[in-house]
């Protein structure tokens, strides 16, 4: 059942010997009203750097527990995470998240909230403006630099959200369902954007999402989650290339396979299958 | 409540119906007052009671016209403000460092909380006795009553507010891996910030009770809340009339200047 | 013991750390005379002072009348607020009428009409129940008023969906929505009441808690001052806490509500 996913033949392609993130048979369990709740069991996987990993489940099968897990967080869990071979034991500028809800402190501006993610960054003043002014070009929001989050649309408040988390460059793009409080449309769009900026920072990205089509779009890899507890059902890989159309028989074809996994409950482990 | 409106205002002419909202409230807002000051003026001239018990609305004009130009009103007034303005700096500075402390550690919070609380519990004016043996019923004994009164409400609320940070931001705090300082900087103060707004409004209308609170039952001084006193004890209405509508204005215009300062501050709040 | 046992235990003991110290500090200054007992009587002298006074009955009587002097004017105060606040919440035209001179009035602060109302009403009874009233009326109306016109749309909408009458709106939709307000407004009224309860006797008075502090206060028995501001703070906490029982009950569906 519980399966150690690095030894699927997924893995073949790995490059280097130490994954960029290596999630080691992590378990962690919360003590609600004097219960013991499992969140996650056994999980593993690596990623290798560069790479998009995308995690898909149904809410409550601990994806947000394992970003934060990733982000050092909280350090309380049996099992290791490692980044480049290296124990995570407290959040760093070298991960980037993305939350569910933006997120931003009400009381910057646009331009103000990236910049805090910047304190810590060691870089002179100029600099710092010149990232910003940078990251806030990137995501398209140049314009709305001086804004208050109050007066930003939910889809450019979460663009607002992307720049902080790429503002110091970090090696690993954590999303933890970026656009699910999103319109369908501004969804679409986004993701295309999405597409766009993690190629262009080429950072090792992790996202979590319930939104299959989305994974399919952006994701080199997608773990499938299964509840209560949240264990790796399944690893399937996506070799669609780099343009993909979202009405291609291929990409509806891998988005059946991974939505009846989610599906039918408790199916068994299949190997990851991969369409050719 | 629409519904009631509609039926109230059914039996109303339309031509007043048809002039623009502002136009009709401001008429009906000076109404009331107007047909105060007509029935005071009905009840002097029907000498309802002694002209030494209700005087006249003129001879209030009168009298304020004359503290205005010949009396002490204006050395009454910059006592009064000055005296409540260092109290209230006191108290409310205090007040701040104090309730910070509360809110941002919790060691400060177990160690004082309980204390604070405590001392809370006693009305503010049971001080007064002990604040007038301690510093004297002089100047210091009064801003000293006014500090303490705007003392409380300011730690209350600085208090609730730090603590109240929801639990998201301080984790994006840990995400972004700021220091203490940072935190409190960019996360716990504008966080707080409506919390402490609250409270210093608060501040400033119990300084200005207190002010007046202090004047009545301390040393005579030259303030507003004296000249209270004295017309209570020379038995002159107008005076008191008078001193009552100054405070009834510098409260006015406090609580504007209050509101003027929360919306400057809070300027990135949607409301 | 488990463990937030244990932890309720730290923390207490954590708790009770400054008030020993201060206690110690306060009795070791008595004792060593280092300030006069006019400034500060040691702690003991005050625990004697409540007891001689709870011994000779004087405590009892003398908070006996502040409880009903507060309870009086609260009791006007709070019923005509609630009456005046619904005028000025429910109807737009007693508002635009009412509002500028009410809030002018509003604007001064209690116990600053005391001396007017002395001359007025003498220094009885009545001038010290018409203060406390007044000084409980205006949170009572201010917050009655705002939490009526608070109400959200959508409730009101619901309401005349499904036809209600406007009694039936204002007694299913209106009033219950604006509970929580109503209870912040009469706990700022009992609290002003408690407050200007003790301005009214320290200013004119010979019987109360006030009256007690004020003479404790002529006679230079700091010891006699101190009983009653313990006493003062107990009481008030009591109050308080009958009110705040009361709001638990009447707003269950609140803590209910997700
Ligand atoms: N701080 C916490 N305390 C107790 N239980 C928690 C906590 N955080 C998450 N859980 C539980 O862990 C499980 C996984 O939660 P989460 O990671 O938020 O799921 P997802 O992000 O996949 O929707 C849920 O059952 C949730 O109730
Ligand atoms: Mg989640």
């Amino acid at each position: 059942m519980n399966q150690d996913v690095r030894s699927l033949p997924i893995q073949v392609d790995a490059v280097s010997a130490v994954p960029a993130l290596d999630i080691d048979r992590v378990s962690k369990s919360f003590h609600v009203a004097g219960r013991r709740v499992e969140a996650l069991c056994d999980v593993s996987l690596s990623v290798q750097a560069g790479a998009f990993v995308a995690i898909v489940g149904a809410s409550g099968c601990g994806k947000s527990t394992l970003l934060r897990l990733i982000l050092g967080l909280d350090t309380d869990y049996e099992g290791e995470i490692r980044l480049d071979g290296k124990r995570v034991r407290k959040p760093g500028l070298d991960r980037g998240i993305v939350f569910q809800e933006h997120r931003l402190l009400p009381w910057l501006t646009a331009e103000g909230n990236v910049a805090a993610a910047l304190r810590r960054s060691g870089l002179p003043a100029a600099e710092q403006r010149r990232q910003v002014a940078e990251q806030l070009e990137l995501v398209g929001l140049r314009d709305f630099a001086r804004a208050w989050p109050a007066q930003l649309s939910g889809g450019m408040a979460q663009r607002v959200a992307i720049a902080r988390a790429l503002v110091n460059r970090p090696r690993f793009l954590l999303l933890d369902e970026p656009l699910g409080a999103l319109d369908a449309l501004t969804r679409l769009r986004l993701q295309d954007e999405l597409a766009r900026i993690v190629r262009h920072e080429r950072s090792t990205a992790v996202l979590v999402t319930h939104d299959v089509d989305e994974a399919v779009f952006l994701a080199d890899r997608i773990v499938v989650l299964q509840p209560h507890p949240g264990r790796v059902a399944r690893v399937v890989n996506v070799n669609l290339g780099l343009h993909r159309n979202r009405s291609a028989p291929d990409f509806l074809r891998l988005r059946d396979e991974v939505l009846e996994t989610l599906g039918v409950r408790h199916a068994a482990p299949a190997t990851a299958a991969v369409p050719s | 409540m629409s519904g009631i409106t509609n039926v109230q205002s059914r039996g109303r002419p339309a031509a007043w119906q048809r002039l623009p909202p502002a136009l009709r409230s401001g008429v009906l807002g000076v109404v009331t007052p107007l047909a105060l000051l007509g029935l005071w003026q009905a009840a002097c001239a029907a000498h309802v009671a002694p002209p030494h018990i209700l005087p006249s609305p003129a001879a209030v004009a009168e009298r304020f016209q004359m503290e205005l130009t010949g009396g002490t009103f204006w050395l009454d007034l910059s006592a009064s403000l000055s005296r409540m303005l260092e109290g209230f700096v006191l108290g409310s500075v205090s007040g701040l460092a104090f309730g910070l402390l509360l809110g941002l550690s919790q060691l400060g919070e177990r160690l004082c909380g309980p204390v604070f609380l405590a001392y809370r519990q006693v009305a503010l004016f049971a001080w007064v006795p002990l604040l007038s043996m301690w510093f004297g019923g002089g100047e210091a004994g009064k801003v000293a009553f006014v500090a303490l009164s705007s003392f409380a409400p300011t730690v209350v609320n600085t208090w609730r507010a730090t603590r109240a940070i929801p639990a998201p931001l301080r984790e994006l705090a840990a995400v972004l891996t700021f220091g203490r300082l940072d935190y409190i900087r960019l996360i716990a103060l504008p966080g707080a910030l409506p919390g402490i707004v609250i409270g210093l409004r608060s501040a400033l209308i119990y300084a200005w009770l207190a002010t007046v609170g202090a004047e009545l039952f301390l040393d005579i001084a030259p303030g507003i809340g004296g000249r209270l006193n004295e017309g209570r004890d020379k038995f002159e209405v107008d005076l008191m009339l008078v001193a009552l509508a100054v405070l009834a204005v510098i409260g006015l215009a406090f609580s504007q200047l209050a509101a003027f300062g929360e919306r400057r501050l809070l300027r990135w709040s949607p409301r | 013991m488990s463990r937030t046992g244990r932890r309720r235990v730290a923390t207490l003991t954590v708790g009770l750390l400054v008030p020993t110290v201060l206690l110690v500090v306060w009795s070791a200054v008595a004792a060593k005379g280092w300030l006069p007992d006019q400034l500060l009587p040691a702690p003991a002298a005050v625990w004697r002072a409540l007891l001689e006074n709870a011994a000779s009955g004087d405590l009892l009587s003398n908070t006996l009348i502040s409880l009903q002097r507060v309870g009086e004017g609260f009791a006007c105060g709070a019923l005509a607020g609630l009456g005046f606040g619904a005028l000025l919440g429910l109807s737009r035209t007693m508002r635009v009428l009412l509002d500028p001179c009410f809030l002018l009035l509003a604007q001064v602060p209690p116990l600053a009409w005391i001396p007017l109302l002395i001359l007025v009403l003498g220094i009885d009874e009545g001038m010290k129940v018409t203060v406390i009233a007044w000084a409980s009326f205006v949170p009572v109306v201010l917050n009655m008023a705002q939490g009526i016109r608070d109400v959200p749309a959508p409730l009101r909408e619901l309401g005349r969906v499904l036809t209600f009458d406007p009694w039936y709106t204002l007694t299913r939709i209106v009033l219950p929505a604006a509970v929580p307000s109503i209870f912040t407004g009469l706990r700022e009224g009992l609290a002003n009441a408690w407050q200007t309860m003790v301005a009214a006797e320290l200013f004119a008075s010979s019987e109360g808690l006030g009256y007690l502090i004020a003479y404790g206060r002529q006679l230079f028995q700091l010891d006699l001052v101190l009983a009653m501001v313990v006493v003062l703070g107990v009481v008030g906490l009591l109050v308080n806490g009958v009110l705040a029982l009361a709001e638990q009950r009447l707003l269950r569906w609140q803590a209910l509500a997700p």
